[in-house]
């Protein structure tokens, strides 16, 4: 702590120091055909000037110091370019650039691992990013049905796999750090990740880091991060307006029918935005109803969401943003199993849910407010410092009874970044964060975290060396702190010039247990089982490793990227069966250590110039969970063998592509014999096409073509066919 | 030139929907359909539903319980499912390890919550059982085949005469 302390003061000096004067880089980014590139990084390499362009390609850096200065354009799907320029005093200097298409270019830059942008350098870590057209041919309602497509990820029941990271333990906590635009926002109370907290219209990219990044990011961060960066407001004015609307199939059994039609689902939501080069400001609302695609699963979605920039200085940009989403839904949607519903003489219905459960529903409201500053002292220097607030409040009602929990988040964080020569990279920051919980299954309880991380990447030769670590104390109940170290160790080594590379990281992550795992208080109606509190709860922690290639363009038309990786965790935190005085309870303790080890690995083909472009990922996961008292077993919810394929064929204003998924059946599942045990591999087909003509915009989604009926966890049936046609007008 | 990428293209999503193809999904199953191993049948019911109700299940037991402590700890399934009883007939079935079980009984239970404990048999009666076809007094053992089912283990269950486990077992507190 001491040291970071005296790097951080020996860093500040430089901001002391009188400011250099300097001129102004401008201009755009095309693609080599003509049209502007939205969200292409440019920025000069080694230093603390970077950017993205807007809608209309253009970018803008200042202030650069005088002299001659190489500016880098980057875009996925395009080749990188890069021009030098002579900045002459405080002049403006223009440079244009022409991106040549191609589909094998990996993620221009590695922002979520190392919290810094930086240009021709190869992460030391897997990093995966869903782009902005890649959101847009989706034509998806929330941000998971996109990420849920990139490689090495599993979504069960609306929780995040990163490697078989978390498994599914319904909510109640995420191994998977989620931030906006930077910002931490997993739950205060349950550490758990609403998907649908920022509209999915104003999602730009999404970033994501494979494998333990808790060196930089802290809790949470145990199984990887995902950074979700919301769309800049670019200058002038500007309107876009989205409507959409689906229909489910109907169950493909006569005996499973539950429903004399089919059922829709339909929205809107519209932004408008204004924008100077000092100042801009977007709003954007919506809301969306679902029948849903079985029985009692009918939802309603409204959404608001606005953000702010402002540069009161050359050197200094401020953001401000925030967004709001209420969600009411019937629940829960366990399928029924004989005798729970009207069965047709079926061992299970898996369209209809327990009739003696209802009434049932739940709202849901989250809301979040985050404030960024931004500062380039020199070309050599910035620091940056964001303030939020993230507010969840939920309300289940239960046909005998009802829950309610209100949290808050409050976070903090500062930190500078230095470049002391073109071949180093400093940064040093602090964070902090308080959560709290008032809940009739919580109780009121708080949770204090602070933290000091620092990182520094070297270059040595032609590799880069990259090493950090991060101390984190937490407190419950303003009670004594306990202290976490994560550290981290990696680098990376390129091969040729033509963007092949090694990598290879070792580092720490941890989880804090949520305040709704120490503390929940209540009886599990389906067990009669009460949960009684833990509040002795320690952090699970995990070593992961990782060692990873990526192959330079091959066969003219081809290029891979595999990674070995290994983690090895503790203290995982497990519901447990005691025996107390009062009979049998259940209570989450630190029982189990596991094992997870596997192969991530992608294969990018464009057979067909630019028009052409497919994808074909493997994962394989090998899991061993080790607890005393039972024998050891493979972790549950972690299918062995992931498939995915995709293909996407574009020909002037149309696209058509298809995405293919498969898992296979996991081996164990937990309370397996408590629980109806059928689960089956999932096989999942879906179809899309896009049509766009001036500011119009058309796209066809047929998600589960072939209507394959199946479960990722127990009693729960995964969605079927749904057919969406989504209209788009932007101005 | 365009023929191998193009092939390659082309294989790749034959393979992914042969592989699709191969299953089915999820499918209908029948009560004591094929792959079911356990116990199904039918329970009848008879008298008049007690206004406390709160449901029946269906239990077994791989030896006659001796004590209040046997019907809980040796109860299979552990937390059994319910069974709808407010018709006058319900097809039944229970999920059970291959072996031979001595009783295969009805339980209705009352409004409450279970402890997993002796406790329990406060709030529980026996219903009716599957009874020995030769001598209807006694229970009936069921068999439940390696991969298969145990069918037509039928028997009644009566709601006006519901009898408390000590009918049965001795216990020591209730």
């Amino acid at each position: 702590m001491h040291r970071a302390l005296t790097l951080f003061l020996f860093l500040a000096v430089p901001a002391a120091a009188p400011a250099q004067s300097g001129g102004v880089v401008h201009g755009t980014v095309r693609s080599s055909q003509g049209g502007p590139i939205r969200g292409a990084m440019v920025g000069i390499s080694g230093s603390t000037f970077y950017t993205q362009t807007d809608a209309d390609g253009r970018y803008r850096l200042a202030p650069v110091p005088p002299g001659d200065v190489r500016v880098r354009a980057a875009a996925i799907g395009y080749s990188p370019q890069a021009i030098v320029v002579t900045v002459r005093g405080a002049d403006s200097v223009t440079a244009d650039f022409a991106l040549e298409p191609s589909p094998l270019e990996l993620t221009p830059l590695d922002v979520v691992s190392t919290k810094l942008p930086r240009f021709g350098d190869h992460p030391v870590t897997s990093v995966a990013q869903v782009s902005e057209q890649e959101i847009d041919r989706r034509a998806v309602n929330t941000i998971d049905e996109a990420i849920d497509k990139v490689p090495a990820i599993q979504f069960l029941n609306g929780q995040i796999n990163i490697r078989g990271s978390t498994g599914y333990v319904q909510g109640l906590n995420s191994r998977v750090l989620l931030l906006v635009d930077g910002v931490p926002m997993n739950e205060g109370d349950r550490g758990g990740i609403n998907w649908d907290l920022v509209p999915v219209d104003q999602i730009e990219r999404v970033d994501i880091l494979k494998g333990a990044g808790s060196s930089l990011y802290g809790s949470s961060a145990l199984g990887g991060v995902v950074n979700l960066t919301t769309r800049d407001v670019p200058t002038g004015v500007h309107e876009r307006v989205r409507f959409t609307g689906g229909v489910y199939a109907n169950p493909p059994h006569p005996v499973w029918e539950f429903r004399d039609q089919s059922g829709y689902q339909g929205g809107g939501d519209g932004t408008w935005s204004y924008g100077t080069d000092e100042f801009g400001a977007s709003i954007s609302g919506g809301a969306r109803h679902s029948d849903g695609y079985r029985e009692h699963d009918s939802g309603n979605h409204w959404q608001l969401a606005g953000k702010s920039r402002w540069q009161p200085a050359p050197k200094t940009r401020v953001d401000v943003s925030g967004a709001w989403a209420d969600d009411k839904y019937d629940a829960p949607l366990s399928w029924c199993t004989q005798g729970q519903c009207e069965d047709l003489g079926q061992a299970y219905q898996p369209f209809k849910t327990d009739t003696g459960g209802r009434p049932s529903w739940t709202d849901s409201r989250k809301g979040y407010v985050a404030a960024q500053a931004r500062t380039v002292v020199s070309d050599r220097f910035a620091w940056q410092a964001r303030g939020s607030w993230y507010r969840t409040d939920f309300f289940d009602q239960r046909r005998d009874t009802s829950e309610f929990g209100v949290s808050n988040r409050f976070g903090g964080e500062i930190r500078v970044e230095a470049h002391p020569d073109s071949s180093r990279t400093v940064l040093v920051g602090a964070e902090g964060a308080y959560s709290n919980v008032t809940s009739d299954i919580f109780g009121d309880h708080s949770q204090s975290e602070f933290s000091a991380y620092g990182q520094s990447e070297q270059a040595l030769g032609r590799a880069r060396l990259n090493a950090g670590a991060r101390i984190d104390f937490l407190a419950i109940d303003g009670g004594s702190l306990s202290a976490v170290v994560s550290p981290r160790l990696g680098g990376s080594l390129p091969l040729g010039r033509n963007g092949g590379a090694l990598r290879a990281s070792v580092g720490r992550g941890f989880r804090a247990p949520s305040l709704a795992e120490r503390f929940v208080d209540l009886v599990a109606s389906e067990f009669g089982l009460r949960v009684v509190p833990n509040p002795n709860l320690r952090p699970e922690t995990a070593w992961s490793f990782e060692l990873g290639g990526t192959t330079a363009p091959f066969l003219t038309f081809m290029r891979a990227d595999a990674a070995l990786f290994w983690t090895e965790a503790r203290d995982l935190i497990e519901p447990t069966l005691i025996v107390a005085s009062s009979g049998p309870e259940i209570q989450l303790q630190n029982v189990a250590e596991a094992r997870i080890a596997g192969l991530d690995a992608t294969l990018l083909a464009a057979p067909l110039s630019a028009r052409l472009k497919t994808a074909l990922s493997y994962t394989y996961l090998s899991t061993e969970r080790r607890a005393p008292g039972s024998p050891n077993g493979p972790l549950a919810y972690r299918p062995a063998h992931q498939l995915k394929l995709a293909a996407d064929y574009a020909l002037g204003p149309a696209g058509v592509g298809a995405d293919f998924r498969f898992a296979s059946r996991p081996e164990s599942i937990e309370l397996e014999g408590y629980v109806d045990p059928r689960r089956v591999p999932m096989k999942v087909l879906d179809f899309r096409a896009q049509w766009t003509h001036g500011p119009f915009e058309l796209r066809l989604l047929v998600a589960n073509a072939l209507n394959y009926i199946y479960n990722l966890v127990p009693q729960t049936l995964a969605p079927v066919r749904t057919t969406t046609l989504t209209a788009v007008w932007s101005h | 030139m365009l023929e191998l990428p193009l092939r390659l293209s082309g294989t790749v999503f034959v393979l992914a929907a042969v592989v699709t193809a191969c299953d089915e999904g999820l499918q209908p199953q029948p009560i004591c359909g094929a792959g079911f191993v356990g116990v199904c049948g039918t329970i009848h019911f008879r008298g008049t539903i007690p206004d406390s109700t709160d449901n029946v299940f269906v239990a077994a037991y791989v030896t006659f319980p001796q004590t209040c402590n046997d019907l809980i700890a040796n109860r299979q399934p552990f937390i059994p499912a319910s069974v709808p009883y407010t018709d006058s007939a319900a097809a039944y079935s229970v999920t059970l390890p291959p072996r031979a079980y001595e009783w295969v009984l009805a339980v209705w239970k009352k409004v409450g919550t279970l402890q997993l404990s002796p406790a329990d048999t406060a709030l529980l009666r026996v219903a009716g059982y599957y009874r020995n076809p030769a001598d209807t007094t006694q229970p009936g053992v069921v068999t439940v085949p390696s991969g298969g089912a145990a069918a037509n283990i039928d028997f009644i269950a009566d709601f006006a005469h519901l009898r408390p486990a000590t009918d049965f077992v001795t216990c020591t507190a209730r």
